[in-house]
């Protein structure tokens, strides 16, 4: 499906709304409102402006070589998406005045794929990074982005508004090459997931940083694109070098391979559901008394949907320790509880 | 490159002050911080100029509509199936990796949910309700005009069930919020939207701009006070395929099916039947001469053959509505079901006469390519 990539009109439009927004509401509930009193969309937006900055890199086949980004210092400092773009000779950043300046990487993050830049300029109005979470599901967000770089020079960058999704830990991944993003994520519902977008602002009603837009990336849960943003604890995390994002749960140390003697049923042509196809006498299966054709639904509290979800979660497992399995047994779901040996 | 745009700056353009003064009132009521005016009413909170309150407030009614839905809502999971080839399935994109939502109708376990969520045909599948358990679920009928089918759980007697507005009541600007499990938190996902239009796709479906997606096909769309005005599914009034619509997830077009009132058609999705969308059979073109739609060709085993149409007769009437164009005759279809009878008008070219005839409307035929169902694994 084919959309019109007309931001300005909406940008255009939401100028308007923010004219007619006030003086709609306040003619309903109360006239002595003066006509320049601006909504509280208007301050963030007029706020944040001179926080923003757009940043031009290098592009490459089927790579933007643009991003949004914002100002996280008074001396320069620049927090952006990090990406390819950055690796060309020159990274310009253009101010909200129009003013463009030639700026340096400082260092980037794989995980949070998050970049810090620095320009050879005062900057004092910038974003304070929140160590707290801040805004909860539900509430009112402004997203400022300049997605397909329709703002150019000193153009107001656009603005979108919708409202917190879900605030939640995800797993999703760019492309199948690309590191899988495994951190906590603000969703929200405002179409953010459009190149160039990455590195923007969103923030609450009363202007607060929830966080920066992050890069385009698909949720593995849905399929779908998502749009979220990078929380504001990771973005205070990375500018002060600790781990920038939550990263996946401590891998088994001891390289043993846990096994649990079961065989499980093989069919062709078809990703299927992990059943029991034998029980290895012996094994910690048979101490547990796990019967032939029993489904396994989860292990250790993950879902397991196919033989392929079994073995990935096999290899989590630790010998020796107890874990809680759910069968189905016939119509029944049956609780066991199995203690993995080491893999011969 | 798939672009989505999601203009939602335009609801503040379109509610504007009626609609603050509106929300306003019912965040009061949800939340009981309502105060009195001398008239009884509710005092409008933005009458203190205070906007940012104001919106604060419609967020809080946001959570507490979610919270009131949350417990009726199921968390769908399924095991195994046909493997999608790059993410597609039948030509359509496919269904992620994660679980899906339902929507508790009955105290007794019926579930209403969308087949979309069953689009690779699971032999096996759970769901999780609102008090944590974990419950094997029967798949059974399905009505694909709607994409919408029931599940069961036994052995349960009093699940809570949601609020249900009925179609008639749904306005158009009216908040509207659509809610999913979809993301795989335990806490459902939001977005907030309005009615954007009623009577869609064949009178079936109401229109909305909150975001419909993956995330939440099969879980509802609710009012800002938390009733059920219709279950998010994918559609696309000019495609039958199961899967369309999903090419327009979060685009700012989604649609929900209303569920109120609705009872004959659960009964016959309780009995296991299949609704199928109506099928024709004919390949048209427009008629240079006039009005109708000229029969190109007439499809092999079709109802239209079946009938006795044959090629280059026009086709001026379909059930007491004049034909004019494809669209036009795709749309009417939409308001029926295979199985149903129709009354057709058509001029023969052979006798250059007009003929009444009646049809059985079919379903359609499996999209070329289109594997058939496949037998699921004999085990129990």
């Amino acid at each position: 499906m084919n959309w019109n990539p007309t931001r300005s009109v909406w940008a255009a439009a939401f100028l308007v709304a923010l004219c007619t927004l006030p003086n709609i509401a306040m003619a309903q509930t109360d006239n002595q409102q003066t006509e320049n009193q601006s909504s509280f969309v208007q301050k963030v937006i007029d706020g944040a402006q001179p926080k923003m900055v757009k940043v031009f890199g290098a592009g490459a086949a089927r790579v933007e070589g643009f991003a949004t980004g914002i100002l996280v210092s008074n001396d320069g400092k620049v927090l952006t998406s990090q990406g390819v773009f950055l690796d060309g000779k020159q990274v310009r950043v253009v101010l909200a005045d129009g003013s463009a300046h030639q700026a340096t990487v400082l260092k980037r993050d794989r995980e949070s794929q998050l970049a810090l830049l620095k320009i050879q300029a005062q900057t004092p109005d910038y974003f304070e990074l929140s160590p707290e979470p801040v805004g909860k599901k539900g509430d009112w967000v402004v997203a400022l982005c300049n997605a397909f770089k329709v703002a150019d020079k000193a153009e107001p960058i656009s603005a979108t508004l919708g409202i917190i999704s879900l605030r939640t830990t995800i797993e999703a991944r760019l492309t199948v090459r690309d590191v899988a993003y495994k951190g906590e994520l603000v969703l929200i519902d405002a179409i953010t997931s459009n190149p160039g977008a990455a590195g923007g602002a969103v923030l609450t009603a009363d202007g607060k940083l929830v966080g920066v837009v992050g890069k385009i990336i698909n949720s593995s849960e849905t399929n779908t694109r998502l749009n979220y943003a990078v929380p504001s604890r990771i973005l205070a995390d990375f500018l002060e070098g600790k781990t920038a994002t939550v990263v996946d749960a401590a891998p088994v140390k001891n390289a043993q391979a846990a096994d649990l003697g079961l065989v499980i049923f093989k069919f062709g042509g078809r990703s299927n559901p992990a059943y029991v196809d034998r029980v290895i006498r012996g094994s910690p299966a048979a101490t547990a008394k796990v019967k032939t054709d029993d489904m396994i639904v989860s292990i250790g509290g993950d879902k397991i949907g196919t033989v392929k979800e079994y073995t990935e979660a096999l290899k989590t497992l630790r010998p020796d320790e107890e874990v809680l399995m759910i069968v189905k047994r016939g119509v029944e779901l049956v609780r066991i509880r199995i203690t993995p040996r080491v893999k011969e | 490159m798939n672009l989505l745009f999601k203009p939602k700056m335009t609801l503040l353009v379109v509610l504007g002050g009626s609609a603050l003064a509106m929300f306003s009132v019912s965040v009061m009521a949800q939340d009981s911080v309502q105060s009195k005016q001398g008239n009884g009413k509710p005092e409008p909170v933005a009458s203190k100029g205070d906007l940012l309150q104001a919106m604060n407030l419609t967020s809080r009614a946001f959570r507490a509509a979610a919270n009131r839905v949350q417990p009726a809502l199921v968390t769908i999971e399924s095991y195994g199936g046909v493997s999608a080839v790059q993410g597609r399935i039948g030509g359509i994109r496919g269904q992620g990796e994660g679980n899906t939502t339902g929507l508790m109708i009955s105290p007794d376990g019926y579930i209403l949910t969308s087949t979309f969520n069953f689009i690779q045909q699971p032999p096996v599948i759970t769901v999780i309700t609102s008090d944590g358990e974990r419950r094997f679920a029967k798949l059974l009928g399905r009505d694909e005009t709607r994409k919408v089918c029931l599940l069961k759980i036994d052995g349960v007697s009093d699940m809570p069930v949601p609020e249900l507005v009925d179609e008639g009541d749904v306005v158009v600007g009216q908040w509207a919020v659509s809610v999913g499990v979809g993301y795989g938190d335990t806490s459902p996902a939001l977005s907030m939207g309005i009615i954007s239009a009623k009577n869609r796709v064949g009178g079936r479906a109401i229109q909305t701009d909150a975001n419909i997606s993956p995330a939440n096909y099969g879980g509802p769309l609710i009012d800002i006070k938390g009733r059920v005005l219709g279950l998010c599914v994918p559609m696309n009034p000019q495609s039958q395929a199961i899967g369309a619509g999903v090419e327009w997830y979060d685009s700012g077009i989604g649609f929900a099916i209303p569920v109120a009132g609705k009872q004959k058609l659960i009964e016959r999705l309780k009995s296991g039947e299949k609704i199928l969308p109506a099928f024709v059979g004919i390949q048209y073109s427009p008629n240079p001469d006039g009005q109708g739609l000229v029969i190109a060709k007439v499809v092999d085993d079709s109802p239209a053959g079946d009938a006795g149409l044959a090629e280059k007769d026009i086709l001026l009437a379909f059930d007491g509505e004049e034909v004019n164009d494809g669209l036009g005759l795709r749309q009417m279809l939409n308001r029926y079901e295979s199985g149903q009878k129709v009354k057709l008008v058509v001029r023969r070219s052979k006798t250059d006469e007009e003929d009444e005839i009646e049809m059985t409307l079919g379903s359609p035929p499996k999209p070329k390519g289109e594997q058939e169902q496949l037998e699921l694994p004999k085990i129990h």
